[in-house]
Formats: structure tokens, sequence, C-alpha cells
């Protein structure tokens, strides 16, 4: 019995195994889809439709207000890439400080801790208030074309200060994490080398806080991902996956309203992925430490 | 024989504050010295501060009474004394070729120069073929040369191991002790070598310090004067190893 359960553990770690039962609920999910279409219910469009908007991505949709499938991921994964890079970007040197530094940590503690909690999207009205509709074009200086300022225009700074808040805190706090979870041991071994604090740093402290730093990454990643779509639904925004399914909603043009959910479901899962390579490269020593 | 510095320690006390705000002295009025090129191995039962010592020492560690001094001066972590414990505390990040050259990175060697010696100090610990691996998957014993090979590499003339080959099989142990015995002789280091297995030290050591059980004094010191190599099954060996033996269970017996 133990030989046919370890036998059955192998094959789910094998390709056809990793396939076949990771198929498994979204066969459900189609199951159920079909019956619906079946049913016929009008909210509910068949497979044709939607896969008729999903092969022709650059395709203007009639009788909706917004851009194609294609420009719209496009607007949603650029406010995406520049929300949570300045998440990290600040996140980690701060955190980096802060585990290292104790006054630096008292002084962020209370303010880190009272933010924390508080949910990105319900800062998008305070967040309009303080930003208005400013967007990256109305700060940058000098001309430039059209398309690009109507693209950079449709980045506002809003949107991103409330990404950037999602992103922050579940990097900070695992970098503080990383870091403190470094071996006492590495460090003196540094000490006595007589080795300089960004030696330190580079060599040591960095690499052994990474794994904790991937991790934090990969939570934040979710983070904004989610409170992104559920910012483009939000008035003011005109482009974006999240806005192109509310408005298909709203135009009853449900088609466009699955294929948006299938593209937000499919880019969440290839990203996760993405960063789950990435922790397991950076943390490949930790499990076979001894 | 270039010659290495020395150990000095004058009626040392050392505590430490546990969780319930206590004071617990882990070493108390400690007076020892340790020549220069010497091996000085520390022996005791486990809670006589015999890490505690090392810690002291290396500089890591500050005595609440008495002095330490590494060649008549306080010591301070970078002064050049290499530290080994019993966790190889490579770092598991860096493939063994890094870990070694890790002091060449300290001290800003070139690359070409840092190769070299990285090749040639793998080479003489037999660890040549293990560059491009990781301490993880490297068996004990090979983890331990990969230690003494960054140890090597910092150029320090005065080792402090800290029971480094207690997790090891008879066999590596002993294997890694002829090693270690050739590369103090051919450095001309000074170690300080702390242990539980009494065996080891009369096999290694020029002089044994016996300390008692926590807090930890120096109850007796036995300089060994059998020549090297040691066999473990001569008589001197064996006489050396009984006395002691009875020694440190004597301790243990009076402390209860």
């Amino acid at each position: 019995m133990k030989k046919k359960f370890r036998s059955l553990a192998c094959w789910a770690d094998s390709f056809s195994g990793k396939l076949l039962l990771g198929s498994f609920l979204p066969s459900l999910v189609l199951v159920a889809w079909w019956l619906a279409i079946r049913s016929g219910t009008a909210v509910v469009p068949t497979f044709g439709d939607v896969f008729r908007v999903l092969l022709h991505p650059f395709q203007v949709p009639p009788d909706l207000y917004s851009r194609s499938l294609a420009f719209s991921l496009m607007m949603t994964l650029l406010r995406f890439v520049i929300g949570f890079s300045l998440g990290v970007i600040t996140a980690v040197p701060l955190g980096l400080w802060a585990a290292r530094n104790r006054i630096v940590d008292r002084i962020l503690y209370p303010v880190i801790q009272i933010a924390r909690p508080i949910n990105p999207i319900v800062l998008l009205p305070i967040a309009t208030v303080i930003f208005g509709l400013s967007s990256i074009a109305s700060v940058t200086i000098g001309g430039a074309d059209a398309w690009k300022h109507d693209i950079w225009d449709q980045v506002q700074l809003a949107m991103i200060f409330i990404l950037w808040w999602g992103a922050f805190f579940p990097v900070f706090l695992s970098t503080m994490s990383g870091v403190r979870s470094v071996r006492t041991a590495y460090l003196e071994t540094m000490m006595l080398l007589g080795a300089s604090r960004m030696l330190v740093l580079r060599k040591v402290i960095i690499p052994g806080a990474l794994p904790s730093i991937a991790g934090g990454m990969r939570i934040a990643l979710g983070v904004t991902w989610l409170v992104l779509i559920a910012a483009e639904i939000f008035p003011g925004t005109r482009s974006g996956i999240g806005y192109m399914l509310c408005t298909a909603c709203k135009t009853s043009d449900y088609q466009y309203t699955f294929a948006a959910m299938i593209v937000i479901g499919l880019v969440g899962l290839l990203t996760d992925v993405l960063f789950f390579r990435l922790e397991r490269s950076a943390g490949h020593w930790q499990s076979r430490e001894r | 024989m270039e010659q290495g510095r020395f150990f000095s320690l004058s009626n040392v006390r050392k505590e430490f504050l546990t969780q319930r705000g206590e004071r617990v002295a882990a070493l108390d009025s400690v007076t020892f010295e340790a020549a220069s090129g010497n091996l000085t191995c520390i022996v005791g039962p486990t809670g006589s501060g015999k890490s505690t010592l090392l810690r002291l020492i290396a500089g890591l560690e500050t005595p609440d009474a008495g002095t330490v001094r590494v060649n008549g001066s306080a010591p301070v972590p970078s002064q050049g004394i290499g530290y080994l414990t019993q966790e190889h505390s490579l770092f598991p990040w860096l493939r063994v070729k890094d870990n070694i050259g890790l002091p060449f990175d300290v001290k800003g060697t070139m690359a070409e120069e840092k190769d070299k010696q990285i090749r040639n100090i793998s080479i003489a610990l037999g660890i040549a073929d293990a560059l491009e691996r990781y301490p993880y998957e490297l068996s004990g014993g090979m983890q331990k040369r990969t230690s003494l090979g960054r140890l090597i590499a910092s150029g320090a003339r005065c080792w402090l191991m800290d029971e480094p080959f207690s997790a090891l099989d008879d066999r590596t142990a002993h294997q890694l002790q002829r090693l270690l015995l050739k590369i103090a002789a051919e450095l001309g280091l000074t170690v300080l070598f702390v242990t539980h297995s009494i065996d080891e030290a009369v096999f290694l050591a020029d002089r044994i310090i016996v300390l008692s059980a926590g807090p930890g004094r120096v109850v007796d010191i036995y300089d060994i004067n059998i020549e090297h190599p040691r066999n473990r099954l001569s008589s001197e060996f064996g006489q050396f190893l009984e006395a002691i033996r009875c020694r440190i269970e004597s301790v243990i017996d009076e402390t209860g």
C-alpha cells in the first residue's frame, strides 16, 4: 500500500502528472460552463464567442467603449510593472536597513504596523484626492509622440500609489525577516575575516535573505494583481483588463467579460510560476543545508 | 618555522544572563597560557565553558573580569585569528571555490592569483574535484576540508577550533586530525582546540588543559611529550588517556 502511494506521489511530480492533475479543476469549470450554456442563460457566452475574442486580441470590440484585448492587457501589465517595481525597489533597501539598524526599526515599526492592514483599494479615493487625475504623462517633461502620450496618460499616479502600497509591505516584512534569519555564525565568520560592511551585505546578508525576499515578492505579486484589477473598475480609468471586464458587463458583451477573466487568471498563473521558480532558484540551498 | 602568536588568560570570568534575568557564570577564574607554535587542547565535561573560552579569545565576547591577551593585546575579531566550529559555517549559497576564496575577496586579491591559490589549497586538501559543488552536496569530511581550506586562505596563524570533527565518524575524524597536524607543522600554526574526546586531545595536543564542570575553572594541565606521529596503541598514549579520563571523571564526581 505504501509502495503504491509512493509511486502515485512520484507520478504527481512528473510532467504528465502535473498536467493531468492541474487540468482537473479547470475541466470541471469547463463542464459547469457547458452546462450553463445548455441551460440557455443569457449571461453565459458560448465557448466559440469567447475563443473568438481570445484569438483576435487586436480587434477593437464593437459596441464596447474599450480598446482591444491586447491593448487592455498591455496597459494593465504596464501599471503592474511600474507599481510592483516601485514597491520592491523601496521595500528591499528599507527592509535591509531596518533589520540591521534598531533605531530605524523603532521609527518604522508603528507606522508599518498601522499602515499594513489598510486595504490598498480603500485608499484609491484618497489617492485620487491627493494626486487628482495626474498621470505619468502629465508630470514628465518634453513633448512625446501622441501615441506615447496616450499610453502614459492612462498610467495614473493614484493607481501607481495604491499598487506600490500593495507591493511594499509584504516585501518589506519578508526582507526584514530574511535578514534576521541569517545565521549569526555567518556574520561572525565575516567579522573574523575583517570583511567590510559592503562585502558582508553582498556576500552574506543579501544571498542569505534572498529566499525570504523572493517569497515576499511572490505574495506581493498576488496582492498587487488583485488590487490592480479592482482599481481598474473605478471611475476615471479608461483602459485595462479590469476596465474591459466591467464595461463588457454593463453592455452585456459577456464574451469580453469571460475573455478578460481568462486572461486575468492566466497572467496570474504565469507570473506566479515565474516567481515560484525565482524563489526556488534563490533558495536552492535552504532545504538541503546541514 | 614561522612563529605564531600566543594566548594568555588571567582570572577570566564570564557570565551570561538567562531568560529569567539570572546571572550564570560560564567561566570563573580561568588562567592559562598557550605557547606560540603549539597545539593546545581544552577538554572538560559538558557545560564547562569551553566554547565560551574560544569566543573570548576570538574577540566575539568580552570577559566580565580578568584579562584575555592575544600576543600581548586585547583580542579584536578582525585580528587575523581563524575560527572553526562544529558547524562548518560554510556559506551554503556559495560553491566550494567561492567559500575558500572568501578571504581573498576580503583582501581584494586579483582574480588570477586568487584562482591559483584556491587551486593549490584544494589540491593540498584533496578537494580539487569538488570546487564547483555546493556545501550541501559534500560529505561531512569534505565540508570540514573546505572549512580548513578557508582557514588556510585567510592566512591566519592562530586557529581556534571548537569541536570541529566531533560530528564525523572515527575514520574521517582521524584523517582530518592527521591533516591538521600536517598543516599546523607546515604553517607554524598556534592552535587552540576544544574537544570532548580525550583520545583526540592526546593524539593532537602538545598541552591539554582540563576544565571543571560549569562554571569552568582550570583544574589540571598536562604536557604531552610524545613525539609525532603518535601511536594510539602505545603505552604512553594509553597512560595519558587514562590519567586525563580519570581526572575528568573525578571533576564530574566532585560537582555531583
